[in-house]
């Protein structure tokens, strides 16, 4: 009796496992299908390309096409890291000492403060890109990468801060007071002591702004015509009155996903493991 | 020149009060030790010296001068945290080193400070560890070692022995001591055990509910504890207490008990206390009370004798070598000097004139 019980319910665990595993192996074909189609076709020839086998000869043929003229998307991968990597090198500080404030200071309508940061992340791009466009205008900046900087600080920044007061509210905040009394300074303290404990909080909220700023798209499609165009705009431009050109959208493709690779390898490992064991009992 | 002063400082967190209008004078030099309950306010105190809290009303003076509104880097004090604040990203010789950095020492000169201070607290094997690596009682030297490195004005420590095993609490103890002796700094101490407290102070300012409740020379606050919390607080095994009635300078409680308290001026509900040491258990018959043996305990060092006299449950410090049936009759001899009566109402001493 409990017998047969126990091989119903162990029959039951076994179905449930199988089902679970399909549709994780659903979900992931979903994910990486396009994946490995997009890389399949980057190494195609041309004639290769409606062709359904796996088997062909591989070729770097599209890489170099798209890094000579006329398409010269080398252009392109620079303005992309330099737009990327600015707004990183200045969105990160700025929202490390704005996190640390929410997070450690008393002040007034802090509540308020804090969501009104949160809030501009709700107001969808479309609405403002027509003002920042006609602004950048005014200002003589359309095309340029500072322009690009200023709008990608404006759509990253509150979301680091967001994302890193989360990781400051976690650190004890015994070890900042004890270099406050060996004689530190607020900043110093800042640099010493919070910044190495929260290293891989803020490692994280790099990664992940530099992706947000490098798969940016609205702004940078109106705001840029020549000088700096950045990569996902730039693949636009393989859509020609020829047709498109698939097998130069997936070489460019594989360049934009070079660095989310990378990067997210370093969240992998950087991500919940914290710095702060052994500071306090 | 560094008295440490509190005038009418007050601590409160919304409705709720840490530490209520606590004035204290702490000379240049002195070692102070707050002895108190755990949540009593001992901490906050401490850190309103630091300047890492802000007094909600009331002044602190560190020599002669008002650092309310002094940050505490300007304040020129060396703390150990309760709970270490180590750096956990440093090891542990940048941890002691860490203040003398911030001061501008380097190289070799601050090597060598760092290891004289490690060799105090008996780290010098472990300088290169981080402090995960470290057990709790290291971990709470090298707050210790990070705190003595340089000569600050004053010492603030909270209860920087409590996760030390008995042996090197004992040692550390004694380094302590030493070392604030050598240095003169005045030192502010926080304790909840009262053999710190005895041992170390100059004087002991015992805290109850965010007040102090007695100031003074841990021989005074033994000897004549000023109310019942002082009297029951301070002790171990704690004192003696009876409640009964008091009248014309004789101490009675129900079941017979009765002793001479030379307080001439109180009548009504009081409180006699007397010591363990100062009870002494006598064959029957010749003592001033008669009493049976409820329990006999051996500590080590001495033997605990519960008994019962009237209604009331007496402990004596006997010598480790005595020794007595349970249930057995027995008299007891009070030391009519060391006896202490309190009110009952009010719980304050009543002195003998
Ligand atoms: N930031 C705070 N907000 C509100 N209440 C607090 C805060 N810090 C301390 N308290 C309260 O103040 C009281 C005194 O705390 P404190 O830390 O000074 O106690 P303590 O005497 O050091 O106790 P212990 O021996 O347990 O360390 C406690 O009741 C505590 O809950
Ligand atoms: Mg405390």
């Amino acid at each position: 009796m409990s017998g047969t019980r126990a091989a119903a319910a162990r029959r039951r665990k076994l179905v449930v496992k199988a089902v679970e595993s399909a549709i994780l192996l659903l979900a992931l074909f979903l994910i990486l299908f396009p994946i490995v189609w997009m890389a399949l076709t980057a190494f195609k020839r041309p004639v290769d390309l409606f062709d359904l086998t796996v088997t062909f000869t591989p070729t770097l043929d599209n890489f170099r096409t798209i890094f000579a003229a006329p398409w010269n998307i080398g252009a392109a991968v620079w303005n992309s890291t330099v737009v990327a990597g600015l707004t990183v090198l200045i969105s990160i500080p700025c929202s490390t000492l704005a996190a640390y404030a929410f997070s450690r200071f008393e002040m007034r309508f802090k509540g308020a403060l804090f969501f009104t940061i949160l809030a501009t992340q709700f107001i969808p791009a479309v609405v403002v890109v027509l003002p920042f466009y006609l602004l950048f205008r005014d200002l003589g900046l359309l095309d340029t990468h500072l322009a690009l900087v200023i709008v990608n600080l404006a759509i990253v920044t509150p979301f680091a801060v967001w994302m890193l007061k989360g990781f400051l509210d976690a650190v004890p905040t015994e070890s900042e007071e004890a270099a406050l009394v060996d004689g530190a300074t607020r900043l110093r303290v800042i640099l010493d002591i919070v910044v190495p404990m929260v290293w891989p909080g803020v490692l994280v909220t790099a990664v992940f702004c530099f992706i947000l700023t490098w798969n940016e798209f609205l702004f940078a499609l109106i705001l840029t015509r020549d000088d700096a165009v950045t990569l996902p705009v730039g693949i636009t431009r393989f859509r020609t009155e020829r047709g498109d050109l698939w097998e130069l959208i997936a070489a460019a493709g594989i360049l934009i996903s070079i660095p989310m690779f990378l990067l997210s390898s370093v969240i992998q490992r950087h991500f919940v493991r914290g710095m702060t064991g052994g500071a306090v009992k | 020149m560094a008295e440490v002063s509190l005038r009418n400082v007050t601590k409160a967190w919304g409705s709720f009060t840490a530490v209520r209008d606590q004035s204290l004078e702490i000379r240049d030099g002195e070692f102070m030790v707050l002895l108190g309950p755990s949540g009593c306010g001992k901490t906050t105190t401490m850190r309103m010296i630091a300047g890492l809290e802000e007094p909600t009303a009331g002044d602190i003076l560190i020599g002669g001068q008002r650092v309310n509104d002094l940050p505490p880097r300007d304040r020129d004090i060396a703390m150990v945290f309760q709970s270490y604040g180590l750096y956990p990203h440093m090891t542990v010789e940048d941890n002691i080193g860490y203040p003398l950095k911030l001061r501008g020492i380097k190289g070799a000169e601050r090597a060598a400070q760092v290891r004289a201070a490690a060799a105090k607290v008996e780290l010098e094997a472990l300088l290169h560890r981080r402090p995960k690596e470290l057990s709790g009682g290291q971990r709470q030297r090298v707050a210790l070692a990070r705190a003595i490195v340089r000569r600050p004005t004053v010492f603030l420590m909270d209860e920087p022995l409590s996760n030390l095993d008995a042996k090197l609490r004992v040692s550390t103890r004694a380094e302590i001591k030493h070392l604030q002796h050598e240095l003169g700094v005045t030192t502010v101490y926080v304790t909840h055990d009262q053999i710190e407290a005895m041992t170390l102070a100059h004087r002991v300012a015992v805290m109850q509910g965010g007040e102090i409740r007695q100031l003074d020379t841990p021989e005074v606050i033994y000897d004549r504890p000023a109310d019942l919390f002082v009297a029951g607080f301070i002790g171990s095994p704690p004192m003696n207490l009876v409640q009964g009635q008091h009248a014309d300078g004789r101490f009675t409680a129900a079941g017979g008990f009765h002793a001479v308290t030379g307080v001439a001026r109180h009548s009504g509900p009081a409180v006699l206390g007397v010591r363990p040491e100062d009870v002494t258990v006598a064959p029957a018959g010749q003592g001033d009370l008669d009493a049976s043996i409820y329990a006999v305990e051996l500590t080590g060092d001495a033997v605990l004798v519960t008994v019962q006299a009237g209604d009331s449950r007496i402990i004596a410090k006997a010598d480790r070598a005595w020794r007595a049936e349970i249930g057995s009759s027995v008299a007891l001899r009070l030391d009519a000097s060391r006896l202490h009566l309190f009110d009952a109402a009010s719980t304050k001493r009543l002195q003998p004139e």
